[in-house]
């Protein structure tokens, strides 16, 4: 078979996408990932219903000490060899909150993170890259 | 109910009105009677919020506000506790809703509510030292690290004051 490419994603495999929407950027990922031509093109079908329906999880928002373990029980229940992409600033180290006395600065203190997807909040285009990116991962 | 006639069913020392709200300060002996009060003789069935703030060498302030749904009137109840052992009678037996409340303030500003059915951590994880919201709570993320940002173009991060509540390096640690 064909190295897959942009024009074959699609078709070679999909990823299942469970979002862990936790703050302001849960609202940014939802829209962006409802573009379902765009998800398609990529071969992501988002919104998977719980942990065990998916491979890649999408932590956006602001992750909390309180909340922490609740994200790592998520991680807990999905499959083994899952990915996990980290949307938006506040996942990735703090974000705006990086001097909080509450505030977990990144999730990768807690789960591997295969993905950084940067912005406050990040564009549509910057998950669709980061996507892309996750792609490259999952094929080597 | 007027506001003179609210302070008539009350009895309260000092009245301030700022904003149009009608603000009683009492002591922190008064506070369960006054809430009792409120509800009972002056209609303040709906508890809005109770918070607390940092008022510095006076103390910490503990403030609710209630309200009247039928008589569209609120107060707001203020009284002062020591800061190292502050203390006050829970508010729950007079409104249900203050528990989450009172449970926020506690952890918060290290206030205890003597009584409260359920004194757990609400918002902290569980282990977490220290008051946050206390002036005296340092942020140790900005004693490693100064704030990066600008308020003002052009304003450098060299030479800034240190964020308020951050000791200098060399008072960071044990007194």
């Amino acid at each position: 078979m064909a190295e897959p490419t942009t024009v074959t994603w699609g078709h070679t495999y999909r990823l299942h996408t469970f979002d862990v929407g936790l703050a302001c950027c849960a609202v940014e990922f939802v829209a962006a990932a409802a573009r379902r031509d765009e998800m398609d093109a990529l071969g992501v079908r988002p919104f998977a219903a719980e942990p065990r329906e998916a491979d890649v999880m999408v932590v956006s928002g602001t992750v909390t000490d309180k909340l922490a373990p609740q994200v790592k029980r998520l991680y807990d229940g999905m499959p083994a060899g899952s990915f996990v992409v980290s949307f938006g600033s506040c996942a990735n180290c703090g974000g705006p909150y990086w001097d909080s006395y509450s505030v977990t600065k990144g999730i990768d203190q807690l789960i591997p993170v295969d993905v950084y997807v940067p912005g406050c909040p990040p564009r549509p285009e910057a998950l669709l890259g980061g996507l892309a990116a996750l792609h490259d991962r999952v094929g080597t | 109910m007027t506001p003179d006639e609210l302070l008539a069913v009350v009895g309260a020392d000092a009245a301030v009105g700022a904003f149009g709200c009608l603000t009683l300060d009492v002591d922190p002996d008064r506070w369960l009677t006054t809430a009792t009060t409120l509800r009972d003789a002056a209609g303040c069935d709906f508890f809005d919020w109770l918070s607390a703030y940092d008022d510095g060498a006076a103390g910490l302030a503990v403030v609710v506000r209630v309200w009247s749904v039928e008589g569209r009137h609120g107060v707001l109840v203020r009284t002062r506790v020591d800061r190292d052992s502050g203390s006050l009678p829970t508010l729950t037996p007079v409104w249900a809703g203050a528990a989450w409340h009172e449970r926020e303030t506690r952890e918060m500003f290290g206030i205890e509510f003597t009584g409260h059915p359920d004194p757990r951590l609400l918002l902290l994880p569980d282990g977490f030292e220290g008051n946050p919201l206390r002036k005296e709570f340092v942020l140790a993320s900005r004693v490693a690290k100064e704030w990066p940002g600008a308020k003002e173009p052009g304003e450098s991060v060299a030479g800034r004051k240190r964020p308020l509540g951050v000791p200098a390096p060399n008072e960071w640690g044990d007194a």
